[in-house]
């Protein structure tokens, strides 16, 4: 009976101890990775370029390659 | 889909440095990080001196996702590697595993403690909201969502570094390459860094992190 308890107190020390390593569900949430929200729903400042719709993928892959095309002086500098 | 690369022309690069204040300022990055630096090879060597503008190149394999020790990466569908500061525990594996040297590390405290890591985002944030105030904290611009490409390169005043869909700032630097040769200058036509970071050509287009693969990833 002795033994029992020795068993139990262990046994309850061991369950407080490794309750410190456990990682709360919030936590556990916080640490998953979100995704990520596409760059053609546009930026929720007044920085946007105008030109395209946010949302409208076709609209904005357009605005960029358009002014990707900037980047080369051939077309940019006539 | 877009394709979203980098291209530095070694042949017109000078050393400026523009890109790299440019980066930082757009980006608000802390003093002792540069996401963006300039390389110098032979310096001062007579018609050997080159200089190239060094960033994160959003790998097709990048090895930062793959060694990654609590998955703190993701790729985007414009083909952008981006993490999230919420999970990345600052170990630094990626700087080690990274050839490009992208990944860095404000050194803060005692004992060489480590921020968290930072790195070119190709001016897209992170997983915050587009163009939020909470984005700009941690990851600076999101240009992409403004309908912009990266400061750094919309603003090189030789165009030597050029960025955006693959496809399109190809074909810029083959018209260079084509013209240089047509005048019988040196041509130029190996790209720095792109068989380290996309491979041989003819490899197949990297597959973005798809969100239901994502543990504990909110729809």
């Amino acid at each position: 009976m002795k033994l029992n308890f020795k068993t139990l107190g262990v046994c309850l020390a061991a369950g407080v101890l490794l309750a410190a390593c456990s990682e709360p569900p919030e936590i556990a949430a916080k640490a998953a990775k979100r995704p990520d929200v596409a760059p053609y729903m546009g930026a929720d400042n007044s920085f946007m370029t105008k030109g395209w719709t946010p949302g409208n993928q076709g609209s904005w892959t357009e605005a960029i390659n358009k002014r990707n095309q900037n980047q080369s002086e051939y077309l940019r500098v006539k | 889909m877009a394709r979203m690369k980098f291209i530095c022309d070694t042949e017109r690069c000078i050393e400026c440095n523009g890109c790299v204040t440019a980066c930082k300022n757009e980006n608000e990055v802390p003093w002792g990080v540069n996401r963006r630096r300039v390389v110098t090879v032979n310096d001062g060597v007579i018609g050997q001196e080159k200089s190239v503008s060094v960033a994160c190149m959003h790998c097709s394999d990048a090895p930062c996702m793959a060694v990654c020790p609590v998955d703190c990466f993701y790729r985007t569908d414009e083909g952008v590697v981006l993490h999230d500061k919420d999970i990345c525990i600052g170990c630094g594996y990626c700087s080690f595993a990274c050839p490009f040297g992208a990944p860095q590390f404000l050194s803060k405290g005692a004992f060489g403690v480590r921020s968290k890591m930072d790195k070119c985002t190709f001016c897209s944030g992170g997983p915050e909201a587009n163009g939020s105030v909470a984005e700009f904290e941690k990851y600076g611009r999101n240009r992409l969502a403004e309908g912009k490409l990266p400061l750094c390169a919309e603003m090189c005043s030789t165009k030597a570094l050029i960025g955006g869909d693959s496809e399109i700032i190809s074909s810029i630097y083959s018209k260079r390459v084509a013209v240089r040769e047509s005048n019988g200058k040196y041509a130029g036509s190996n790209i720095f860094g792109w068989s380290t970071a996309y491979g041989p050509s003819g490899s197949p287009a990297p597959t973005p992190t798809p969100a239901d693969k994502i543990p504990g990833a909110k729809s």
